[in-house]
Protein backbone atom coordinates (compact mmCIF):
# COMPACT_ATOMS: atom_id res chain seq x y z
CA UNK A 1 0.00 0.00 0.00
CA UNK A 2 1.54 3.37 -1.10
CA UNK A 3 0.24 6.53 0.48
CA UNK A 4 -3.94 6.66 0.88
CA UNK A 5 -5.53 9.41 -0.87
CA UNK A 6 -7.93 11.80 1.76
CA UNK A 7 -11.13 13.28 0.04
CA UNK A 8 -12.23 15.93 2.88
CA UNK A 9 -15.14 16.80 1.54
CA UNK A 10 -17.23 18.53 4.22
CA UNK A 11 -20.39 19.48 4.40
CA UNK A 12 -22.82 18.22 1.07
CA UNK A 13 -26.50 17.64 0.22
CA UNK A 14 -27.78 14.51 1.79
CA UNK A 15 -28.02 12.62 -1.07
CA UNK A 16 -24.10 13.22 -1.81
CA UNK A 17 -22.81 12.42 1.49
CA UNK A 18 -24.19 8.52 0.54
CA UNK A 19 -23.42 8.74 -3.01
CA UNK A 20 -19.81 9.76 -3.52
CA UNK A 21 -18.31 6.51 -1.80
CA UNK A 22 -20.41 4.71 -3.89
CA UNK A 23 -19.40 6.83 -6.85
CA UNK A 24 -15.62 6.62 -5.82
CA UNK A 25 -16.13 2.91 -5.36
CA UNK A 26 -17.64 2.08 -8.88
CA UNK A 27 -14.73 4.13 -10.10
CA UNK A 28 -11.82 2.37 -8.80
CA UNK A 29 -9.16 1.25 -11.43
CA UNK A 30 -5.89 -0.51 -10.59
CA UNK A 31 -4.24 2.20 -10.38
CA UNK A 32 -6.36 4.46 -8.13
CA UNK A 33 -5.07 5.45 -4.82
CA UNK A 34 -6.68 3.54 -1.26
CA UNK A 35 -9.31 6.62 -0.28
CA UNK A 36 -10.35 8.03 2.97
CA UNK A 37 -13.65 10.02 2.54
CA UNK A 38 -14.91 12.71 5.16
CA UNK A 39 -17.82 14.12 4.93
CA UNK A 40 -21.15 15.71 6.48
CA UNK A 41 -24.33 16.16 5.06
CA UNK A 42 -25.66 19.96 5.15
CA UNK A 43 -29.41 18.56 5.79
CA UNK A 44 -30.43 15.69 7.93
CA UNK A 45 -31.84 13.01 6.22
CA UNK A 46 -32.67 8.87 6.96
CA UNK A 47 -30.86 6.14 5.15
CA UNK A 48 -31.95 2.58 5.15
CA UNK A 49 -29.78 -0.33 4.61
CA UNK A 50 -29.51 -1.98 1.29
CA UNK A 51 -32.14 -5.27 1.59
CA UNK A 52 -34.78 -2.99 3.63
CA UNK A 53 -38.43 -2.61 2.88
CA UNK A 54 -38.99 1.27 2.97
CA UNK A 55 -42.52 1.13 3.50
CA UNK A 56 -42.05 -1.48 6.47
CA UNK A 57 -38.68 0.43 8.46
CA UNK A 58 -39.61 4.31 8.10
CA UNK A 59 -42.83 5.96 9.14
CA UNK A 60 -43.07 7.59 5.27
CA UNK A 61 -45.58 10.06 6.33
CA UNK A 62 -43.69 11.85 8.94
CA UNK A 63 -40.70 12.08 6.77
CA UNK A 64 -42.53 13.62 4.16
CA UNK A 65 -44.14 16.15 6.69
CA UNK A 66 -40.78 16.78 8.12
CA UNK A 67 -39.21 17.50 4.54
CA UNK A 68 -36.90 14.37 5.67
CA UNK A 69 -34.92 13.28 2.80
CA UNK A 70 -34.55 9.13 2.73
CA UNK A 71 -32.28 7.36 0.67
CA UNK A 72 -31.02 3.57 0.21
CA UNK A 73 -27.53 2.72 0.83
CA UNK A 74 -25.58 -0.25 -1.13
CA UNK A 75 -24.39 -0.82 2.32
CA UNK A 76 -26.50 -3.17 4.73
CA UNK A 77 -27.64 -2.95 8.48
CA UNK A 78 -30.65 -0.36 9.39
CA UNK A 79 -32.77 2.94 9.02
CA UNK A 80 -30.90 5.46 10.44
CA UNK A 81 -31.55 9.01 10.80
CA UNK A 82 -28.39 11.28 10.13
CA UNK A 83 -27.55 15.13 10.45
CA UNK A 84 -24.30 17.46 10.50
CA UNK A 85 -23.74 15.69 14.11
CA UNK A 86 -21.74 13.03 12.39
CA UNK A 87 -18.95 13.13 10.36
CA UNK A 88 -19.06 10.15 7.73
CA UNK A 89 -15.71 8.18 7.71
CA UNK A 90 -15.64 5.92 4.48
CA UNK A 91 -12.49 3.74 3.04
CA UNK A 92 -12.68 2.83 -0.48
CA UNK A 93 -9.69 0.65 -0.71
CA UNK A 94 -8.59 -1.91 -3.84
CA UNK A 95 -9.28 -5.58 -2.77
CA UNK A 96 -7.02 -7.15 -0.98
CA UNK A 97 -5.03 -3.86 0.92
CA UNK A 98 -7.20 -4.42 3.91
CA UNK A 99 -7.57 -7.48 5.86
CA UNK A 100 -9.46 -10.52 4.70
CA UNK A 101 -11.14 -11.32 7.76
CA UNK A 102 -13.91 -9.27 8.32
CA UNK A 103 -13.16 -9.30 12.04
CA UNK A 104 -9.21 -7.98 11.65
CA UNK A 105 -10.82 -5.96 8.78
CA UNK A 106 -13.03 -4.13 10.92
CA UNK A 107 -10.39 -3.99 13.64
CA UNK A 108 -8.01 -1.66 11.29
CA UNK A 109 -10.50 0.52 10.86
CA UNK A 110 -11.95 0.84 13.92
CA UNK A 111 -8.28 1.56 15.68
CA UNK A 112 -8.15 5.06 14.05
CA UNK A 113 -11.64 5.92 15.38
CA UNK A 114 -10.31 4.37 19.42
CA UNK A 115 -7.59 5.75 19.16
CA UNK A 116 -9.32 9.83 18.10
CA UNK A 117 -11.97 9.62 21.18
CA UNK A 118 -9.13 8.55 23.26
CA UNK A 119 -6.83 11.46 22.38
CA UNK A 120 -9.93 13.84 23.59
CA UNK A 121 -10.35 11.81 26.46
CA UNK A 122 -12.88 9.58 26.05
CA UNK A 123 -12.38 5.91 26.91
CA UNK A 124 -13.53 4.34 23.84
CA UNK A 125 -12.51 0.37 23.02
CA UNK A 126 -13.18 -1.84 20.45
CA UNK A 127 -16.20 -4.15 21.00
CA UNK A 128 -15.57 -6.69 18.43
CA UNK A 129 -16.54 -7.49 15.78
CA UNK A 130 -17.71 -3.98 14.80
CA UNK A 131 -18.91 -1.67 17.42
CA UNK A 132 -16.54 1.23 19.21
CA UNK A 133 -18.19 1.19 22.81
CA UNK A 134 -17.11 3.77 25.61
CA UNK A 135 -18.10 1.78 29.06
CA UNK A 136 -21.51 -0.04 27.66
CA UNK A 137 -22.38 2.48 25.29
CA UNK A 138 -22.08 2.06 21.97
CA UNK A 139 -20.50 5.57 20.07
CA UNK A 140 -21.88 5.12 15.99
CA UNK A 141 -21.77 1.68 13.78
CA UNK A 142 -19.63 0.88 11.02
CA UNK A 143 -20.28 -1.20 8.48
CA UNK A 144 -18.72 -3.40 5.36
CA UNK A 145 -19.29 -3.28 1.95
CA UNK A 146 -18.17 -4.61 -1.50
CA UNK A 147 -18.68 -2.26 -4.15
CA UNK A 148 -18.08 -2.68 -7.76
CA UNK A 149 -14.20 -3.75 -7.32
CA UNK A 150 -13.40 -1.93 -4.08
CA UNK A 151 -13.42 -2.86 -0.75
CA UNK A 152 -15.77 -0.34 1.46
CA UNK A 153 -15.99 0.30 4.89
CA UNK A 154 -17.90 2.95 6.50
CA UNK A 155 -18.47 4.38 9.91
CA UNK A 156 -19.11 7.85 11.68
CA UNK A 157 -16.80 10.18 13.89
CA UNK A 158 -20.29 10.98 16.33
CA UNK A 159 -20.07 14.68 17.53
CA UNK A 160 -23.73 14.28 18.25
CA UNK A 161 -26.33 12.65 17.39
CA UNK A 162 -30.28 13.41 17.60
CA UNK A 163 -32.15 10.44 19.59
CA UNK A 164 -35.16 11.63 19.42
CA UNK A 165 -35.87 11.90 15.89
CA UNK A 166 -33.82 8.45 15.29
CA UNK A 167 -36.62 6.65 17.08
CA UNK A 168 -39.20 9.04 15.37
CA UNK A 169 -38.54 8.46 11.99
CA UNK A 170 -38.77 4.55 12.30
CA UNK A 171 -41.41 2.21 11.86
CA UNK A 172 -42.72 0.75 14.95
CA UNK A 173 -45.49 -1.65 15.89
CA UNK A 174 -46.32 0.75 18.60
CA UNK A 175 -45.86 3.42 20.27
CA UNK A 176 -44.61 1.67 23.16
CA UNK A 177 -41.94 -0.06 21.35
CA UNK A 178 -40.80 4.04 20.26
CA UNK A 179 -40.62 5.11 23.76
CA UNK A 180 -38.50 1.50 24.41
CA UNK A 181 -36.22 2.59 21.18
CA UNK A 182 -35.76 6.37 22.70
CA UNK A 183 -35.14 5.05 26.12
CA UNK A 184 -32.50 2.57 25.05
CA UNK A 185 -30.58 4.80 22.62
CA UNK A 186 -30.65 7.29 25.33
CA UNK A 187 -29.38 4.59 27.89
CA UNK A 188 -26.92 2.66 25.20
CA UNK A 189 -25.67 4.95 22.94
CA UNK A 190 -23.23 7.98 23.26
CA UNK A 191 -21.70 10.74 21.43
CA UNK A 192 -18.54 12.98 22.45
CA UNK A 193 -20.76 15.78 23.14
CA UNK A 194 -22.70 13.81 26.09
CA UNK A 195 -19.29 12.34 27.22
CA UNK A 196 -16.93 15.70 27.07
CA UNK A 197 -19.69 18.06 27.84
CA UNK A 198 -19.36 20.30 24.88
CA UNK A 199 -18.87 19.77 20.82
CA UNK A 200 -15.34 19.54 19.97
CA UNK A 201 -14.09 21.21 17.32
CA UNK A 202 -14.65 19.37 14.32
CA UNK A 203 -11.24 20.67 11.88
CA UNK A 204 -9.37 19.41 15.45
CA UNK A 205 -10.77 15.77 15.44
CA UNK A 206 -10.85 15.18 11.82
CA UNK A 207 -7.13 16.16 11.66
CA UNK A 208 -6.61 14.28 14.97
CA UNK A 209 -8.42 11.52 13.22
CA UNK A 210 -6.26 11.25 10.07
CA UNK A 211 -3.16 11.36 11.83
CA UNK A 212 -4.83 8.46 13.99
CA UNK A 213 -5.00 6.65 10.46
CA UNK A 214 -1.24 7.10 9.58
CA UNK A 215 -0.48 5.59 12.39
CA UNK A 216 -3.00 2.56 12.28
CA UNK A 217 -2.22 2.05 8.45
CA UNK A 218 1.81 2.66 8.73
CA UNK A 219 1.59 5.21 5.87
CA UNK A 220 0.89 8.90 4.83
CA UNK A 221 -1.81 10.46 3.89
CA UNK A 222 -2.64 12.99 1.70
CA UNK A 223 -5.28 15.76 0.59
CA UNK A 224 -6.50 15.60 -2.54
CA UNK A 225 -9.32 15.98 -4.94
CA UNK A 226 -11.89 13.70 -6.80
CA UNK A 227 -11.11 13.60 -10.49
CA UNK A 228 -13.55 14.34 -12.91
CA UNK A 229 -14.49 10.85 -13.93
CA UNK A 230 -15.14 10.04 -10.11
CA UNK A 231 -17.74 13.08 -9.91
CA UNK A 232 -18.92 12.15 -12.87
CA UNK A 233 -19.94 8.82 -11.67
CA UNK A 234 -20.70 10.04 -8.47
CA UNK A 235 -23.44 11.75 -9.92
CA UNK A 236 -24.68 9.00 -11.89
CA UNK A 237 -24.77 7.07 -8.67
CA UNK A 238 -26.57 10.60 -7.16
CA UNK A 239 -29.56 9.60 -10.49
CA UNK A 240 -30.18 6.14 -9.22
CA UNK A 241 -29.53 6.20 -5.25
CA UNK A 242 -32.56 9.56 -5.53
CA UNK A 243 -34.71 7.28 -7.98
CA UNK A 244 -37.98 6.18 -6.70
CA UNK A 245 -37.47 2.87 -8.34
CA UNK A 246 -34.57 1.97 -6.29
CA UNK A 247 -36.01 3.59 -2.90
CA UNK A 248 -38.90 1.40 -3.19
CA UNK A 249 -37.27 -1.80 -4.40
CA UNK A 250 -38.52 -4.83 -2.48
CA UNK A 251 -37.25 -8.86 -2.72
CA UNK A 252 -34.81 -8.93 0.63
CA UNK A 253 -36.00 -11.65 2.45
CA UNK A 254 -35.65 -9.87 5.39
CA UNK A 255 -35.81 -12.48 8.59
CA UNK A 256 -35.93 -9.79 12.07
CA UNK A 257 -38.12 -7.02 12.73
CA UNK A 258 -35.55 -6.76 15.78
CA UNK A 259 -34.35 -3.52 16.94
CA UNK A 260 -30.90 -3.32 16.78
CA UNK A 261 -29.01 -0.87 19.44
CA UNK A 262 -25.51 -1.92 19.47
CA UNK A 263 -24.27 -5.47 19.79
CA UNK A 264 -25.53 -6.87 22.75
CA UNK A 265 -28.80 -5.10 23.02
CA UNK A 266 -32.16 -5.58 20.89
CA UNK A 267 -35.54 -4.50 21.31
CA UNK A 268 -37.85 -6.86 19.94
CA UNK A 269 -41.85 -6.91 20.18
CA UNK A 270 -44.47 -9.79 19.79
CA UNK A 271 -48.24 -10.49 19.31
CA UNK A 272 -49.70 -13.39 19.93
CA UNK A 273 -53.78 -14.11 19.56
CA UNK A 274 -54.78 -16.36 22.89
CA UNK A 275 -58.38 -17.58 23.22
CA UNK A 276 -58.94 -14.45 25.59
CA UNK A 277 -57.08 -11.99 24.00
CA UNK A 278 -54.30 -10.42 21.95
CA UNK A 279 -51.47 -10.43 24.12
CA UNK A 280 -48.80 -7.77 22.80
CA UNK A 281 -44.84 -8.39 24.21
CA UNK A 282 -42.21 -5.20 23.98
CA UNK A 283 -38.72 -6.40 25.13
CA UNK A 284 -35.46 -5.30 25.40
CA UNK A 285 -32.61 -8.22 25.06
CA UNK A 286 -29.68 -7.82 26.72
CA UNK A 287 -26.91 -10.23 25.88
CA UNK A 288 -30.14 -12.68 24.98
CA UNK A 289 -31.69 -12.29 28.48
CA UNK A 290 -35.04 -9.75 29.00
CA UNK A 291 -33.59 -7.12 30.32
CA UNK A 292 -36.97 -4.79 30.14
CA UNK A 293 -40.25 -6.31 29.29
CA UNK A 294 -43.94 -5.00 28.97
CA UNK A 295 -47.01 -6.72 28.36
CA UNK A 296 -50.38 -5.35 26.80
CA UNK A 297 -53.30 -6.70 24.91
CA UNK A 298 -57.03 -7.02 25.67
CA UNK A 299 -56.81 -9.81 27.79
CA UNK A 300 -58.19 -9.88 31.37
CA UNK A 301 -56.06 -10.74 34.51
CA UNK A 302 -56.63 -10.65 38.21
CA UNK A 303 -55.60 -9.55 40.64
CA UNK A 304 -54.73 -5.78 38.86
CA UNK A 305 -51.57 -6.35 39.62
CA UNK A 306 -50.96 -9.29 37.99
CA UNK A 307 -49.22 -8.05 34.88
CA UNK A 308 -46.88 -5.49 35.75
CA UNK A 309 -45.90 -8.59 38.77
CA UNK A 310 -45.93 -11.02 35.96
CA UNK A 311 -43.44 -8.84 33.52
CA UNK A 312 -40.78 -8.33 37.06
CA UNK A 313 -41.10 -12.20 37.19
CA UNK A 314 -39.80 -12.83 33.23
CA UNK A 315 -36.70 -10.19 33.81
CA UNK A 316 -33.19 -11.71 33.62
CA UNK A 317 -34.35 -15.04 31.68
CA UNK A 318 -33.26 -15.87 28.55
CA UNK A 319 -35.76 -17.44 26.02
CA UNK A 320 -35.64 -20.49 26.77
CA UNK A 321 -39.31 -21.94 26.75
CA UNK A 322 -38.29 -24.59 29.78
CA UNK A 323 -37.48 -21.76 32.10
CA UNK A 324 -40.37 -19.45 30.94
CA UNK A 325 -42.95 -22.21 31.50
CA UNK A 326 -41.62 -22.93 34.84
CA UNK A 327 -41.20 -19.24 35.71
CA UNK A 328 -44.92 -18.45 34.59
CA UNK A 329 -46.05 -21.20 35.85
CA UNK A 330 -44.53 -20.52 39.48
CA UNK A 331 -46.00 -17.07 39.31
CA UNK A 332 -49.63 -18.28 38.53
CA UNK A 333 -49.56 -21.03 41.54
CA UNK A 334 -47.97 -18.19 43.65
CA UNK A 335 -50.79 -15.43 42.99
CA UNK A 336 -53.40 -17.43 42.27
CA UNK A 337 -53.76 -16.20 38.76
CA UNK A 338 -57.20 -15.67 36.91
CA UNK A 339 -56.80 -15.06 33.27
CA UNK A 340 -60.05 -16.40 31.12
CA UNK A 341 -58.83 -17.65 28.04
CA UNK A 342 -55.23 -16.82 28.52
CA UNK A 343 -53.01 -19.56 30.18
CA UNK A 344 -49.57 -20.43 31.05
CA UNK A 345 -48.62 -22.14 27.21
CA UNK A 346 -50.38 -18.84 25.59
CA UNK A 347 -47.47 -16.39 27.42
CA UNK A 348 -45.19 -18.67 26.93
CA UNK A 349 -45.90 -18.49 22.93
CA UNK A 350 -45.98 -15.22 23.23
CA UNK A 351 -42.68 -14.47 24.98
CA UNK A 352 -40.69 -17.33 22.75
CA UNK A 353 -41.91 -15.22 19.43
CA UNK A 354 -39.81 -12.71 21.00
CA UNK A 355 -36.50 -14.46 19.65
CA UNK A 356 -34.24 -12.44 17.24
CA UNK B 1 -12.51 -33.57 -0.13
CA UNK B 2 -9.73 -31.65 1.54
CA UNK B 3 -10.62 -30.29 4.73
CA UNK B 4 -8.09 -27.51 5.43
CA UNK B 5 -8.67 -25.52 8.96
CA UNK B 6 -12.30 -26.48 8.69
CA UNK B 7 -12.64 -25.41 5.14
CA UNK B 8 -13.96 -27.62 3.11
CA UNK B 9 -12.72 -27.73 -0.52
CA UNK B 10 -13.96 -29.96 -2.72
CA UNK B 11 -11.76 -30.87 -5.80
CA UNK B 12 -14.20 -31.80 -8.17
CA UNK B 13 -15.52 -28.08 -8.28
CA UNK B 14 -14.04 -25.12 -9.98
CA UNK B 15 -13.84 -22.09 -8.09
CA UNK B 16 -13.33 -18.10 -9.18
CA UNK B 17 -10.09 -17.05 -7.02
CA UNK B 18 -11.05 -13.49 -6.73
CA UNK B 19 -14.97 -13.94 -5.96
CA UNK B 20 -15.15 -16.96 -3.84
CA UNK B 21 -17.87 -18.80 -5.72
CA UNK B 22 -18.04 -22.05 -6.94
CA UNK B 23 -19.40 -23.59 -9.89
CA UNK B 24 -20.23 -27.38 -11.03
CA UNK B 25 -20.57 -27.91 -14.84
CA UNK B 26 -23.46 -30.26 -14.66
CA UNK B 27 -23.23 -30.79 -18.55
CA UNK B 28 -21.74 -28.42 -21.04
CA UNK B 29 -24.38 -25.92 -21.28
CA UNK B 30 -25.65 -25.86 -17.72
CA UNK B 31 -24.02 -25.06 -14.46
CA UNK B 32 -24.94 -24.48 -10.52
CA UNK B 33 -23.00 -21.88 -8.66
CA UNK B 34 -22.43 -21.31 -4.95
CA UNK B 35 -20.48 -19.01 -2.30
CA UNK B 36 -17.61 -21.43 -0.76
CA UNK B 37 -16.65 -22.12 2.70
CA UNK B 38 -14.48 -19.80 3.10
CA UNK B 39 -16.87 -17.00 1.82
CA UNK B 40 -20.15 -18.07 3.93
CA UNK B 41 -17.35 -17.92 6.66
CA UNK B 42 -16.24 -14.82 6.02
CA UNK B 43 -19.16 -12.94 5.42
CA UNK B 44 -20.83 -14.90 8.43
CA UNK B 45 -24.36 -15.47 9.06
CA UNK B 46 -26.88 -14.03 6.03
CA UNK B 47 -29.64 -12.10 6.96
CA UNK B 48 -30.89 -11.13 3.56
CA UNK B 49 -30.12 -12.19 -0.09
CA UNK B 50 -31.81 -10.52 -3.19
CA UNK B 51 -32.04 -12.79 -6.49
CA UNK B 52 -31.86 -11.06 -10.12
CA UNK B 53 -34.79 -13.19 -12.02
CA UNK B 54 -34.60 -16.52 -14.22
CA UNK B 55 -34.40 -14.88 -17.80
CA UNK B 56 -31.76 -12.49 -16.97
CA UNK B 57 -28.72 -12.95 -19.07
CA UNK B 58 -25.67 -11.50 -16.69
CA UNK B 59 -22.43 -10.36 -18.43
CA UNK B 60 -18.89 -12.50 -16.90
CA UNK B 61 -17.74 -10.08 -13.36
CA UNK B 62 -21.23 -9.09 -13.12
CA UNK B 63 -23.28 -9.97 -10.18
CA UNK B 64 -26.73 -12.00 -10.36
CA UNK B 65 -27.56 -11.40 -6.40
CA UNK B 66 -26.72 -9.55 -3.46
CA UNK B 67 -25.62 -11.08 -0.35
CA UNK B 68 -26.14 -9.87 3.25
CA UNK B 69 -24.77 -10.48 6.58
CA UNK B 70 -24.70 -9.18 9.41
CA UNK B 71 -21.49 -7.60 9.20
CA UNK B 72 -21.03 -7.27 5.81
CA UNK B 73 -22.82 -6.92 1.98
CA UNK B 74 -21.64 -7.63 -1.83
CA UNK B 75 -22.29 -8.90 -5.03
CA UNK B 76 -22.20 -12.93 -5.99
CA UNK B 77 -20.75 -12.34 -9.06
CA UNK B 78 -20.86 -14.61 -12.20
CA UNK B 79 -17.56 -15.45 -13.23
CA UNK B 80 -18.43 -16.45 -16.89
CA UNK B 81 -21.66 -15.15 -19.40
CA UNK B 82 -24.52 -16.63 -18.24
CA UNK B 83 -28.27 -16.64 -18.49
CA UNK B 84 -30.05 -17.62 -15.12
CA UNK B 85 -32.01 -20.78 -15.00
CA UNK B 86 -33.52 -20.80 -11.54
CA UNK B 87 -32.49 -18.95 -8.22
CA UNK B 88 -32.82 -20.73 -4.66
CA UNK B 89 -34.91 -18.31 -3.31
CA UNK B 90 -37.50 -21.01 -1.76
CA UNK B 91 -35.18 -22.87 0.28
CA UNK B 92 -33.39 -19.64 1.70
CA UNK B 93 -36.82 -18.36 2.26
CA UNK B 94 -37.10 -21.21 4.59
CA UNK B 95 -33.51 -21.11 6.12
CA UNK B 96 -32.07 -18.00 5.20
CA UNK B 97 -28.41 -19.47 6.67
CA UNK B 98 -28.98 -22.50 4.70
CA UNK B 99 -25.30 -21.37 2.75
CA UNK B 100 -24.05 -21.24 6.11
CA UNK B 101 -25.02 -24.78 6.73
CA UNK B 102 -24.27 -26.41 3.50
CA UNK B 103 -22.38 -24.38 1.25
CA UNK B 104 -22.19 -26.83 -1.65
CA UNK B 105 -25.00 -28.62 -1.19
CA UNK B 106 -28.61 -27.12 -0.14
CA UNK B 107 -27.11 -23.69 0.38
CA UNK B 108 -26.85 -23.54 -3.76
CA UNK B 109 -27.33 -20.13 -5.59
CA UNK B 110 -28.06 -20.24 -9.18
CA UNK B 111 -28.11 -22.63 -11.80
CA UNK B 112 -27.33 -20.70 -15.13
CA UNK B 113 -27.17 -21.70 -19.04
CA UNK B 114 -23.57 -21.18 -20.08
CA UNK B 115 -23.82 -19.41 -23.27
CA UNK B 116 -19.83 -18.92 -24.23
CA UNK B 117 -19.18 -23.08 -23.01
CA UNK B 118 -15.68 -22.94 -24.81
CA UNK B 119 -14.05 -20.45 -22.34
CA UNK B 120 -16.14 -20.60 -19.49
CA UNK B 121 -13.49 -21.94 -17.27
CA UNK B 122 -11.03 -19.68 -18.20
CA UNK B 123 -9.75 -18.20 -15.09
CA UNK B 124 -11.33 -20.59 -12.65
CA UNK B 125 -9.66 -23.27 -10.87
CA UNK B 126 -10.23 -26.92 -10.04
CA UNK B 127 -8.75 -30.29 -8.60
CA UNK B 128 -5.40 -29.79 -6.78
CA UNK B 129 -4.70 -26.05 -8.60
CA UNK B 130 -7.68 -25.27 -6.38
CA UNK B 131 -6.60 -27.24 -3.28
CA UNK B 132 -3.19 -25.04 -3.46
CA UNK B 133 -4.82 -21.90 -4.17
CA UNK B 134 -6.91 -21.85 -1.46
CA UNK B 135 -4.82 -23.37 1.70
CA UNK B 136 -2.40 -20.64 0.91
CA UNK B 137 -4.91 -18.08 0.89
CA UNK B 138 -6.13 -19.24 4.27
CA UNK B 139 -3.04 -19.43 5.91
CA UNK B 140 -1.89 -16.26 4.87
CA UNK B 141 -5.41 -14.60 6.20
CA UNK B 142 -5.25 -16.96 9.13
CA UNK B 143 -8.94 -18.29 7.78
CA UNK B 144 -10.50 -20.66 9.78
CA UNK B 145 -14.14 -22.06 8.64
CA UNK B 146 -17.46 -22.30 10.72
CA UNK B 147 -20.64 -23.63 9.64
CA UNK B 148 -23.94 -22.45 11.31
CA UNK B 149 -26.02 -25.79 12.35
CA UNK B 150 -29.58 -26.45 13.23
CA UNK B 151 -30.31 -25.94 17.30
CA UNK B 152 -31.81 -29.45 17.67
CA UNK B 153 -28.32 -30.44 15.93
CA UNK B 154 -26.03 -28.89 18.79
CA UNK B 155 -26.97 -30.54 21.39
Amino acid sequence: MDKVRVLDVGLVSPLRSQAIYHGIAYAMKPDTPDTIILVGPTDPYVCIGYHQELEKEVDVAYCQEQDLPVYRREVGGGAVYLDKGQVFTQWIFQRGHLPATLEKRFALYIQPLVDTYQALGIDATLRPINDVHVRGKKIGGTGAAQIGDADVVVGSLMFDFNFELMARVLKVPSEKMRDKIYQSLQEYMTTMTRELGYTPDYDEVKQLYLEQCEKALGVDVYLDEPTEEEIKITEEVEARLGSDEWLHQKGGLRQTSAVKIHADVYLVESAYKAPGGLIRATARLREGRIDDLTLSGDFTMLPAFAVGALEQALRGLTLDEDAIRSKVGEFYRALSVQSPGVGVDDWVQAIMRLKV
Amino acid sequence: MVVYFGCDIPEDLYYHPKYDSWVRFEDDETATLGMTDIAQTQAGKLIHIRFKRPGRKIRAGKFAATIESGKWIGPFVVPFDAEILATNEETFKKDILIANKDPYGEGWLIKVRVLDPKHARDGLLTGQDAVAFFQKKIEENGIRCFRCVDEAEET
